[in-house]
């Protein structure tokens, strides 16, 4: 064990038990995975993406690239889950990934033998020939040997939830600035939230040995978390990362409100998605440390330098037995200063300055080589560090026996979220870094992610930061004072140190396997700009997307390329900033609840009758009532189809759209969204409409019926009905607001029952004995408003099917009470309840066009209304459709075909083709639009589109079928197949 | 819907869409109805009436009181004012009371619901889990009235249910 | 992204159907072709900021004309359609 006697914050009375590769360790509450890991001098946990090279724990944080391992078991199992970001917790399970056939021993590290072809670009240079072996060899390959952890590929048992907050500040980050902005705008009554990515708030604070106002600096952080927690105005969210920037001051958040336990407890999301619409967003998100590029780099023992201190100071770990250091700042003299405080010796300090900082002064320099203007050059060992070759300013190299190296390279402010808006990062010379020059609306770094460094500048700027926006929301900022602030690390530059003349392996990006040799490789390939390199050599991709890499490669890039890095500049960020699942944006929105479903008020009497479902948009709608006996869909169809057409039959069409148009100016309204004339409609009557878009084309057809005056009622298909009633409000909000008329969707209103065939009055008039049904009092196309047992009907006699017919409608809450007593009506006349495969059968066979032909393409000419369009008055459409090309007698116009041999079966989306004509596209004059066996002629008919149309009736043709390999000799006849005089449907 | 303590159906109630012709102000027909009627999105109650502001122009009008006449006597009150439309099976309604009302509708509503922004008296027309729903606030309990188009009810009880679980 | 809706307040844009440019106004009748033709298709497509319209389809049902920029998507005003041009 190295976990330390003392310290830590972590709780020592609760001891968590956990496994990882199948072996049990043991850890304390407080710890994550990698420092219970490190605790049980466990360092090798990883093996890398490309060359399968052994792996430790390089970072205490959310950037870590290399120790990804397989969090959990069976379907909760999640690949890539970073250990330095996972709170331990009792019965924890974990394992190693990308190894084969043991972590210790992993024989696809023969890969690192091949290196010379795994360079850059590789898979672009290496696998190309001979073309047909990529798909059935090297990409198998190539993904079995690189990769990442794999999915369980079994469905997830957790939910996931989601929750949209309001606030005037969000704080993203909860270090020092973002503490300090915490309480100030939080005392000063602004509504805060305050998230941050780690399980603990404090950030550095919890990591480093610092003092604020007496205290130490996690205890600080303690206390304005325990205050800040007692405001009703603050809203705390820890294990919470904020990912992504967006418009309108919004911002999108995971909250892992169960991944530090086993499973969620009963009825708790995993996870939760916020969204968060934030008058003021500062962005606290710290800075994150640089690794140094060196031979051997990424051995397990080989650590950034905060991270070493991390374990040390937060985590009460130490993560080896004798440390040399390599840094370019301050950083690494303050790991080595607390690696002496607690008791683990220094074996070297290399600093690539000219100069000792101040503050090596409180260090024990005894038994300890100190290099300026050095460089570590070579790591011993292979699966842990064993030692570091040091190579000085003179050039002298000298070898040191050490388990541990700490590596820091400077720091970079964390602003990726700052440049999700397209803003590019600019270079500060002061600070070696990158800077938000520019910030989304509403939304500015502060502290280290602003570059302000020290604790004391942060902690200032967090409170300057904060009392601005309760400023400029007009309330009064509560005096804030932070005294007695005692700094960790120095202040000294922060310099990029790019090294030059290294031989071995020093890598860049360590989740990507991408070496100091790629990017110049890359470069003197001529990619040369940043966004180039990174698709070239993957540098910056993946789970880490680059934190560590990103400035490291662009340095040396630059380098290469004889430029500045403010030249070379820097990639901008997208949302997410640290990935999160899929589940979680899906919420709710998964499986069988994936959209909302739409249920009609007889939908479980057509449930409980053998209906079978069928999706229209949202809509379940009955497709067919399958009877005892009947196998096979089409026999139910058929059955129905010939019940209603020799009989009656019933069919729920509640899913139209419905539309009450009222005003004095409905019916002038109504002309000008037909083509045809409504205003001349008398009350108590029906009639087809044909609706066109105003590039003339057909958009939607249905029926109006005038109730009153001023009071008509609009029916649309059940695919249109939203798009009409946004067009009607189209029509009288924007191009004639002057019109007095009002819309309203009554489509939830309304069951309505269509009873069709010949038998239909009878059955209604057993169902309404009080009302004239004569053919004389209720003729074709009339309409009017009735009682049934005291509540109001509507009874409408038009018809789809080309049978004698009529719709009925009834507030919904008693539609299935209508239906019903219909079903108890038409019993003695044998009523059947028919799904939406009859109606499209029998609207098919009556050449009623539908959606297939109103396909957006056809004009009311092409479907053999061009006669609807009135030439007395003005419509949406009107003009248009007048284009000489919307009224070429070439078009494709609709018309029906039969098979020449009876038995044949015509399909939707076949072509027709003149007799004899070579298959080919050119040749194509038509297609089939809808296609159906005709129960009643008792063959397969179709509905198609066809040059020339009705001019070609009586001509045989031959619908090719390519798809499904097909050739069928059809006959064009007109498209209505059935009653074509519309006998039946007036009689 | 019965494992959900702080929502209940609501049955019984008449609805019905009405909207203003031309010209024609919130003034005036609260003149008509004899309460104030709201020109913004809230809901008041006034002569055995309740409006809920959905629209410029438009509201949703309730009546607690069963008649098989709804809404003629709301017409003939209105006369030439509004168009008046019958929804009282348009839609399902839900009583949510309670702090956890406030927080489910949160988890479901883009909109502030915070009592700084959300108080008794205002309402919304918006959408929770796709689904587009009406809801306004009663008092301060808080207590919501929350209606959804009746089609997508069960769905709508499906999120109740799983989010109520999480409270 | 949130939509100021003018009688609605804030609100999400998935509550919304775009439709685009608001400045083509439909010609009255009898009007030439090319009119019509230019009112159906052509548009502007400006870097800045552009008047189009959007329906609240599930709030209020109103269509809404928003002034935004279309290089940063800032919103700077939001009227009812139906109320005619602002001055």
């Amino acid at each position: 064990m190295s976990r330390l006697s003392t310290g830590g914050l972590i709780d020592r009375t609760r001891p968590l038990k956990f496994t990882f590769d199948g072996k049990q360790y043991s850890g304390f509450e407080g710890d994550t995975l990698a420092a219970a890991l490190l605790a049980n001098e466990v360092r090798l946990v990883a093996r890398s993406f490309k060359y399968h090279r052994p792996r430790g724990i390089l970072t205490a944080g959310t950037e870590e690239p290399n120790a990804l391992v397989t969090l959990r078991e069976g379907a909760r199992a999640e690949p890539n889950s970073k250990a330095t970001a996972v709170p331990l917790y009792d019965g924890l399970v974990a394992s190693s990934q990308n190894r084969w056939p043991s972590l210790g021993f992993d024989l696809l590290a023969l890969n690192q033998l091949a290196s010379p072809i795994f360079v850059a670009g590789f898979y672009y240079k290496t696998f190309m020939r001979p073309a047909a072996l990529w798909e059935k060899l090297y990409e198998p390959l190539i993904r079995r040997a690189a990769g990442l952890g794999a999915l369980s590929g079994l469905p997830d048992p957790d939910s996931y939830d989601r929750k949209h907050a309001f606030c005037d500040l969000l704080v993203i980050g909860a270090g020092p600035s973002g503490l300090a902005a915490a309480l100030t705008a939080g005392r000063s009554g602004l509504r805060v939230i305050l998230a941050d990515d780690d399980m603990a708030m404090g950030g550095h604070l919890l990591k480093e040995r610092s003092e604020i106002a007496g205290a130490a600096g996690a205890d600080w952080a303690a206390g304005v978390v325990e205050e800040l927690a007692s405001y009703p105005n603050v809203t705390l969210l820890p294990r919470t990362g904020v990912f992504g920037v967006y418009d309108g001051h919004e911002y999108g958040a995971v909250e892992r409100v169960s991944d530090h336990l086993p499973e969620p407890l009963p009825g708790q999301p995993r996870q939760r998605f916020w969204k968060i619409v934030a008058r003021h967003a500062l962005l606290a998100s710290g800075a994150i440390e640089r690794p140094l590029i060196f031979p051997g780099n990424d051995r397990p023992g080989v650590m950034m330098a905060s991270a070493v201190s991390a374990y040390l100071n937060r985590f009460a770990v130490a993560p080896g037995k004798k440390a040399a250091i390599f840094t370019s700042c301050d950083t690494g003299w303050q790991t080595a200063l607390d690696l002496q405080a607690a008791g683990i010796g220094v074996a070297a300090v290399v600093d690539t300055r000219a100069q000792m900082p101040a503050l090596a002064d409180r260090l024990d320099l005894s038994d300890c080589v100190v290099a300026l203007q050095g460089a570590i050059v070579d790591i011993k060992g292979s699966k842990s560090v064993k030692g570091a070759t040091i190579r000085d300013g003179s050039g002298k190299e000298t070898s040191v026996v050490c388990d541990l190296v700490a590596m820091s390279g400077g720091w970079n402010p964390a602003i990726g979220l700052g440049s999700n808006f397209g803003n590019r990062p600019v270079w500060s010379e002061e600070l070696n870094a990158f800077l938000l020059d520019k910030a989304p609306p509403g939304f500015s770094p502060v502290g280290s992610a602003a570059g302000r460094m020290s604790l004391t500048s942060a902690l200032g700027d967090g409170i300057r930061a904060a009392t601005e926006v309760v400023q400029q929301l007009g309330k009064s900022p509560a005096e804030m004072a932070i005294a007695d602030v005692a700094e960790t690390g120095g202040t000294s530059e922060n310099m990029l140190w790019v090294p030059s003349g290294i031989e071995g392996k020093a890598f860049v990006d360590f989740q990507n396997d991408v070496t100091a040799s790629d990017i110049k490789l890359a470069a003197s390939e001529g990619f040369v700009s940043i966004e180039h390199l990174k698709r070239y050599t993957t540098m910056g991709m993946a789970t880490d997307q680059g934190k560590l890499s990103q400035l490291n490669g662009h340095g040396l890039l630059a380098e290469e390329t004889k430029k500045t890095i403010a030249e070379a500049g820097t990639i901008m960020s997208r949302p997410p900033y640290t990935p999160i699942a899929l589940g979680v944006i899906a919420g709710h929105h998964r499986g069988e609840h994936f959209r909302p479903v739409r249920h009609t008020a007889s939908h479980d009497w057509a449930a409980e009758n053998g209906a079978a479902f069928v999706d229209v948009g949202q809509w379940k709608r009955a497709q067919w009532f399958v009877q005892p006996g009947e196998t096979e869909w089409r026999t139910s169809v058929d059955r129905e189809v010939k019940a209603t057409r020799g009989g009656v039959g019933i069919c729920d069409v509640s899913t139209l759209g419905k539309i009450d148009v009222l005003g004095p100016d409905a019916a002038t309204l109504l002309d000008r969204l037909y083509a045809n004339m409504f205003s001349t409609l008398p009350v108590g009557r029906a009639r087809y409409g044909l609706m066109l878009r105003e590039d003339g084309f057909v958009m939607d057809d249905g029926t109006a019926t005038r109730f009153a005056e001023d009071r008509y009622y609009v029916t649309t298909t059940t695919a249109n009905a939203a798009r009409v009633m946004q067009h009607i409000d189209f029509a009288r909000q924007v191009i004639w607001p002057e019109l007095d008329v009002q819309a309203t969707s009554v489509t939830e209103q309304w069951a309505t029952y269509s009873i069709a065939g010949p038998q239909s009055r009878a059955v209604l008039q057993a169902l309404l004995p009080d009302i004239d049904l004569t053919n004389e009092a209720f003729k074709f196309m009339a309409a009017g408003e009735y009682r049934w047992r005291g509540t109001k009907i509507r009874l409408f006699r038009v018809s789809f099917s080309g049978e004698l017919a009529y719709e009925i409608s009834i507030g919904a809450n008693r539609g299935r009470q209508l239906l019903e007593a219909i079903m108890e009506a038409g019993a003695p006349f044998g009523i059947v309840p028919y799904g939406t495969e009859a109606l499209g059968v029998m609207r098919i066979e009556k050449g009623h066009p539908a959606g297939n032909e109103m396909n957006g393409q056809t004009t009311a000419g092409d479907l053999g209304m061009g006669r609807m369009l009135s030439t007395k008055k003005d419509f949406i459409g009107r003009a248009m459709a007048q284009r000489p090309g919307l009224t070429d007698p070439g078009r494709m116009s609709l018309v029906g075909l039969k098979p020449i041999d009876p038995a044949a079966t015509l399909r939707a989306g076949a072509h027709l083709l003149a007799k004899g004509a070579e298959p080919k596209a050119a040749n194509v004059q038509g297609r089939v639009t809808s296609a159906a066996f005709s129960p009643t002629l008792g063959y397969s008919i179709a509905l198609a589109l066809v040059t020339g149309g009705q001019e070609r009736i009586g001509e045989e043709m031959l619908l090719n079928d390519i798809v499904r390999a097909t050739d069928v000799p059809v006959e064009i006849c007109d498209a209505v197949f059935v009653d074509p005089a519309g006998e039946r449907l007036r009689g | 819907m019965d494992k959900v303590d702080f929502i209940s159906r609501r049955e019984n109630v008449s609805l019905a869409a009405v909207m203003a012709r031309k010209g024609v102000t919130a003034a005036d027909i609260g003149g008509a109805l004899a309460f104030e009627v709201p020109k913004e999105p809230a809901y008041r109650s006034g002569s055995g009436l309740g409006l809920v502001g959905t629209g410029p122009g438009t509201w949703l009008a309730l009546s607690e009181t069963l008649d098989n006449e709804w809404p003629s006597a709301l017409e003939a009150a209105l006369g030439s004012l509004a168009s008046v439309s019958d929804q009282s099976s348009g839609y399902a309604m839900y009583r949510l009371s309670g702090a956890n009302a406030r927080e489910l509708l949160q988890r479901g509503a883009t909109i502030d619901l915070d009592p700084l922004a959300f108080t008794a008296g205002s309402a919304a027309t918006t959408v929770i889990s796709h689904i587009g729903v009406a809801f306004w606030q009663l008092d301060d309990t808080p207590a919501y009235d929350l209606v959804v188009f009746r089609s997508m009810r069960e769905s709508l009880e499906h999120w109740f249910e799983s989010v109520a679980a999480s409270l | 992204m949130r939509i100021p809706c003018p009688y609605c307040g804030d609100r999400d844009s998935q509550e919304f159907v775009y439709r685009g440019d608001a400045s083509p106004v439909r010609p009255a009748d009898p009007a030439e072709e090319t009119e019509f033709f230019d009112y159906v298709y052509l548009r502007e497509n400006p870097a800045g900021p552009i008047d189009e319209l959007w329906y609240h389809a599930q709030g209020c049902r109103n269509w809404i004309t928003l002034t935004r920029d279309t290089r940063d998507h800032a919103i700077s005003a939001a009227r009812l359609t139906s109320e005619g041009k602002s001055a």
